[in-house]
């Protein structure tokens, strides 16, 4: 059946739900430790950052194994 | 994916010599050779159309020499102008590498490492920066859109790492680094395998995320332009989602050069200095 590039592309979709959530959660709860102590703005900022990072390189991984799987 | 070797197999029809165009348009811009064919035919040098690369010289290696020349003349050439009171290109240099030393090698690695280590961060992070903003331009290619390119880098900071930590505690103290702290005798001898393969893991994991950061982009971008060929005219308003992502392309390009250069610190703090 020709059906592989319809799996990948809904894999591809999954990717970014999973994505989408994790990456959600960080920043909201980093918007609400910035309104608790707005002075720790910098250090917030930096792992919000350093942790939006490592989520994406996950979901990136995940993408690009839907595209070779094509 | 479909080679231009299929295309011999059957007549085409409109459709698929459109699918063929824009996939080949998509390798032309991201790829260093052209596929089934050998060396570079067809990817001119920038600026000059109708000159074509030589045999012995890959796209992406071009573009890692005029990274590298870019950087040299940036470094050593205009740095070295300065007279005295910081002007605009010192400032800018400056505020990079001080951010660096101050906030990625001193946290990670301590006060005497870090300065240590600042020259080799900082390489690695301007490296991959002016790669990674390379790519943008109109007749250059990301070099660091290769998976090679990265892996490379990654095997770099894996050999800092290794013989680093040989040179700095021994090979007793290398092992020490990776015995996990404050867990029973028994988890100790389940966890040590982990923490060895963890190393491997970890560079693995800096080289894919770097490569599929970049070509992720760039495909996006060339993808929906491709949309323009296939679906005619109508589809020209698609040309602004290209636009919004490459401009989030240039966040990406500054990002991810900068968690490359932290990850790096971090993992080779976490062997030169054991947390337990």
């Amino acid at each position: 059946m020709g059906l592989t590039g319809t799996f990948a592309a809904i894999g591809a979709g999954l990717v970014a739900i999973g994505t989408g959530i994790g990456i959600g959660r960080i920043g909201g709860s980093a918007t609400e430790s910035v309104a608790r102590q707005p002075e720790a703005v910098g250090d917030i900022q930096k792992l919000m950052l350093i942790s939006a990072a490592m989520i994406e390189g996950v979901a990136l991984f995940c993408a690009l194994i839907c595209f070779m799987a094509k | 994916m479909a080679t231009p070797a299929d295309s011999l197999a059957a007549p085409l029809t409109d459709a698929a010599l459109k699918r063929q165009q824009v996939m080949e348009y998509i390798w032309h811009h991201i790829l260093n050779t052209k596929p089934g064919h050998g060396p570079m035919e067809w990817h001119p040098l920038p600026f000059v159309p109708g000159i074509h690369l030589p045999d012995w010289l890959p796209l992406h290696q071009l573009m890692l020499l005029i990274a590298g020349l870019l950087l040299i003349v940036g470094f050593c050439v205009l740095y070295r102008l300065r007279k005295g009171v910081p002007t605009h290109f010192s400032i800018v240099l400056e505020t990079f590498i001080v951010f660096i030393r101050d906030e990625v090698a001193i946290p990670s690695l301590g006060e005497h490492d870090g300065k240590k280590l600042t020259p080799l961060l900082c390489t690695i992070f301007f490296f991959i920066l002016v790669l990674n903003f390379m790519g943008l331009f109109p007749f250059f290619v990301t070099a660091t859109a290769n998976v090679h390119v990265t892996a490379a880098l990654s095997i770099l900071v894996f050999v800092v790492m290794i013989v680093g930590g040989l040179l700095k505690n021994g090979p007793l103290g290398l092992a020490h680094a990776f015995i996990p702290g404050g867990v029973p005798l028994v988890l100790k001898f389940v966890l040590f395998p982990l923490e060895v393969v963890g190393v491997f893991i970890k560079t693995f994991a800096l080289t894919l995320r770097l490569f599929a950061n970049m070509l992720a982009g760039h495909v996006a971008i060339f993808s929906i332009i491709g949309m323009v060929v296939v679906f005619g005219p109508i589809a020209l308003p698609a040309l602004l989602m290209a636009l919004f992502i490459l401009l989030i392309e240039v966040l990406v390009a500054l990002l991810q050069a900068y968690v490359f250069t932290l990850l790096s610190a971090v993992f080779i703090g976490q062997v030169f200095h054991p947390e337990h």
